[in-house]
């Protein structure tokens, strides 16, 4: 087992290799090049100045060198190991440094602190989600499974599925337009974090003379609703369609009829039993559920007005904001790759039977 | 078991029809199997709706009237202003109801002269719309001297592959037992007079189409009669003679209500079908294509083939779908064709991964070891004797596949770098909540049902095809 991650960690580092190259030249191939429409201010200046300021903006941040360079430059930048820089923008001697993820080509910012800023919003949104998801898909599931052809499992069969297949934009749009609307019923907010007076407000909800106050954490959670109903319904719909199918596959093997016969409580069989071995297809979409949730979220985020990671990275792409997006692509992938090791070193934990040998 | 080889040695070019008897059957069987399901049977019915309205869309919603007399005179504006890419949709789908009907010639010599032919109306298609365009500002560098070496490597390698299978497809056809000569030459005179006749035609620069016209002329008294299509707009008629008409809400000249240019969401939605169609259909063909060439290599092989496979399948899985989308589409541009490349190169990977799991299973199986100690080239063993054991699957992810393409192309568009002149469900959707916080109700409900229900009807079918195939199927594929 051991062995087996070991080996796994070590491929992880071709692979994301892979990634950050794939998405670096698609950027660097692309009419205009890398930082084209970041750098571009040449508004209202006169050709001499605009191009002067592009070659200084070019000598910055390194896009006059050819773009193999640019792509080891980065590496070598993200390195904890390897060449200084020095002040004329040329290699120094191999040292430990600390790595830096470089500075925004179009916010003139370091990266690190763009990243600061947006992950813990995209990170909320997806954390307050997928226990939501799990919890609703695998009771409803077990319940479908339990009642098999009654009429919650006919309902839920073809309702999820219609479920699953409602674009979240769609679903955001409506709710945003009939929820959050003067024309129609306002009851929620139509986009951010917080509301404008959310910095005066105490932090937890109570009661003063002026009558309740509902405070910072209900704000925020009051501007959330509609962005994590969003990014819920599909998920709980399709895990509650897997939970079904892979505990009704376990309830009819056969050692559910020998547990049966020695007189095991229903109960007992389903929940210590036939739960644990559907785990394993449960387990199995873990892996893919965080990057759909990554990119579901570029959609929502967009919709609702949310300063997460999903706003950023459409901005960055279109900019060609060379560091942003290869720092992002560089998370994204890591955290896809570590949902995938995770996913299987859980395949190990729940069923003895899996081995990496 | 030598007698065995020796007298199946003979019959090596009589075995490959009577290996793939069998297996087309159990499609065939898959595919009854499904379309008993009532699931299946609306999703085919919504999906023929959608062809039906893709292929005549120009009769079904168009400005220019379809006859009318002026002047004495009768004519027909709306055969006059039909777009190269309208009479190419139509010739298709026509071509497409003959080779379903023709019951008398085996199905492959049919599939196979529609690939001729359809592969002969590419080049009218390419040098029509402005892909031309694209690949010229993609051949030079921001000044615009020099030409980008790989891009103009790309361009001559894509040339090539399209000549090569051009090749192939006629010397297959000339070849075809099952097609009698004069079959062979209808073909292919059909394909090279499509070829020639759009080839010779000049590249156009656009055209200057007034649409209100025939509404002021009308008003006017100047035209005597006239019939219009079932919605007298076009998608791009943004009712100049109308200013007040900007988004208005459903009535009854306006079924759909107005887009916030002006223009009748209707008929907007209906050629918005075009796309929908298209993109599901091409881009997911494009993902089968890579999906089943690298899977099957990997099952076929396994390996260090296998372990190279891998890193590229988990590149892929590993960034989300989406940001690759974003970066690609921001890279190359918003072009229909491009779009649709972009998206069947992001989704090969869950073929990929069916596939190998299936040739994994089929490498040592009987008959694969007999394929290969018959010594059959290895094209004969995979795509001949495997692939259709293990084509099942695949239809299945297809089926998700083309329903997760549509809903890439609408969110790419909603987004606001998808499609930007064609009309697009995603493009539409994107216009329902205004800068003011007005919502414009029609343009979220009406364009965001038709994603829902092609979607849905593609899940639909996706689902039925499984439980047709096998309820287990699931676990055959890690992902």
């Amino acid at each position: 087992m051991l062995n087996y991650i070991i080996r796994r960690l070590l491929l992880m580092f071709p692979t994301l290799l892979g990634i950050t190259a794939l998405v670096f030249f698609c950027m660097a191939l692309a009419p205009g090049g890398i930082g084209g429409p970041a750098l571009d201010q040449s508004g209202d200046m006169d050709t001499e100045r605009a191009t002067q300021v592009r070659a200084y903006y070019e000598k910055r941040y390194g896009i006059d060198k050819p773009v193999i360079v640019q792509y080891g430059r980065w590496l070598n930048q993200i390195s904890p190991i390897g060449f200084t820089i020095k002040e004329d923008g040329s290699l120094g001697r191999l040292a430990i440094k600390a790595p830096s993820l470089g500075e925004s080509m179009s916010r003139h910012r370091p990266v690190a602190d763009l990243i600061r800023e947006t992950l813990p919003i995209t990170l909320l949104l997806n954390l307050i989600t997928i226990p939501i998801i799990y919890s609703i898909g695998i009771i409803s599931g077990i319940y479908a499974a339990r009642h098999r052809g009654k009429l919650y499992d006919v309902g839920t069969g073809t309702a999820f599925l219609a479920l699953w297949s409602i674009p979240s934009m769609w679903a955001g749009v409506m709710l945003i337009g009939l929820l959050a609307n003067r024309q129609y019923i306002k009851i929620f907010p139509t986009g951010g974090l917080q509301g404008i007076f959310a910095s005066e407000m105490p932090f937890l909800p109570r009661w003063t003379e002026a009558g309740f106050v509902h405070g910072y954490l209900l704000d925020v959670l009051w501007h959330l609703v509609l962005p994590i109903v969003c990014l819920s319904y599909g998920g709980f719909a399709f895990l509650s369609k897997l939970t079904r199918a892979s505990i009704l596959e376990n309830l009819n093997a056969d050692y559910v009829r020998t547990a049966r016969a020695k007189g095991v409580t229903n109960n007992v069989i389903l929940f210590r039993h036939v739960f644990r071995n559907s785990l394993l297809a449960l387990i199995t979409v873990v892996a893919s559920i965080l990057p759909a949730m990554l990119a579901g979220s570029v959609v929502i985020e967009t919709i609702f007005n949310l300063p997460g990671m999903g706003q950023l990275a459409v901005h960055a792409v279109q900019y060609r904001d060379r560091e942003v997006v290869l720092a992002m692509t560089l998370i994204s992938g890591l955290l896809g790759l570590t949902s995938q090791i995770v996913r299987d070193i859980w395949y190990a934990v729940a069923d003895p039977r899996v081995s990496y040998e | 078991m030598s007698e065995a080889i020796t007298t199946t040695m003979p019959q090596t070019d009589a075995a490959a029809p009577a290996a793939r008897r069998p297996s087309r059957s159990f499609i065939r069987m898959v595919l009854s199997n499904t379309m008993i399901r009532w699931g299946a049977r609306l999703g085919v019915a919504w999906i023929a709706v959608m062809v039906f309205s893709a292929v005549f869309a120009p009769f079904l919603a168009n400005s220019h009237p379809l006859l009318m007399k002026q002047d004495g005179v009768i004519s027909s504006p709306l055969l006059k202003h039909l777009t190269i890419n309208d009479v190419l949709i139509l010739i298709a789908a026509g071509l497409a109801i003959l080779t379903l009907t023709m019951r008398r010639i085996a199905f492959s010599a049919r599939v196979l002269a529609y690939a001729c032919v359809l592969l002969a109306l590419i080049p009218a298609a390419w040098w029509h719309e402005s892909l031309v365009h694209f690949f010229t500002r993609l051949s030079f560098s921001e000044h615009g001297e020099q030409v980008r070496p790989l891009v103009a490597w790309g361009v001559s390698g894509l040339l090539t592959a399209y000549i090569v299978v051009m090749g192939v497809l006629i010397y297959k056809l000339v070849r075809s037992p099952s097609l009698t000569l004069p079959w062979k030459i209808v073909t292919l005179a059909l394909a090279a007079g499509l070829m020639v006749l759009f080839l010779v035609k000049p590249h156009q620069p656009p055209r200057l189409v007034e649409y209100d016209r025939y509404r002021v002329m009308a008003k006017a008294g100047s035209i005597e009669w006239k019939i219009h299509t079932p919605i007298p707009f076009s998608p791009s008629d943004r009712l100049r003679d109308q200013p007040q008409m900007q988004s208005q809400p459903p009535d009854a000249t306006h079924w759909m209500g107005t887009t916030n240019l002006g223009a009748d969401l209707a008929a907007n939605m209906i050629y918005a079908s075009r796309i929908a169609l298209s993109i599901g259909f091409i881009s997911t063909g494009i993902a089968l294509i890579i999906g089943i060439i690298i899977g099957g290599m990997m099952g076929y092989y396994s390996g260090w083939v296998d372990l190279l496979g891998m890193r590229l399948v988990e590149i892929f899985s590993a960034i989300p779908t989406l940001i690759l989308l974003l970066a690609f589409v921001a890279a190359f541009g918003a072009n229909l064709y491009i779009i649709m490349v972009i998206i069947g190169l992001t989704g090969w990977v869950g073929d990929a991964v069916f596939v190998r799991a299936e040739f994994l299973r089929l490498r040592n199986q009987d008959f694969v070891q007999a394929a290969r100690a018959l010594g059959l080239p290895l094209r004969s063993i995979l795509f001949r004797h495997m692939l259709p054991n293990g084509v099942a699957p695949l239809l299945v992810s297809a089926s998700f596949g083309v329903a997760g393409a549509i809903q890439s192309e609408s969110v790419l568009s909603f987004l606001g770098i998808g499609l930007k002149d064609e009309a697009s469900w995603g493009r539409l959707l994107n216009d329902a909540l205004g800068s003011s916080g007005t919502f414009y109700w029609w343009l979220a409900f009406y364009p965001g049902f038709a994603i829902f229900i092609t979607v849905l009807a593609y899940n639909l079918i996706g689902e039925a095809l499984r439980d047709a195939i096998d309820p287990h199927l699931q676990k055959a594929a890690h992902l």
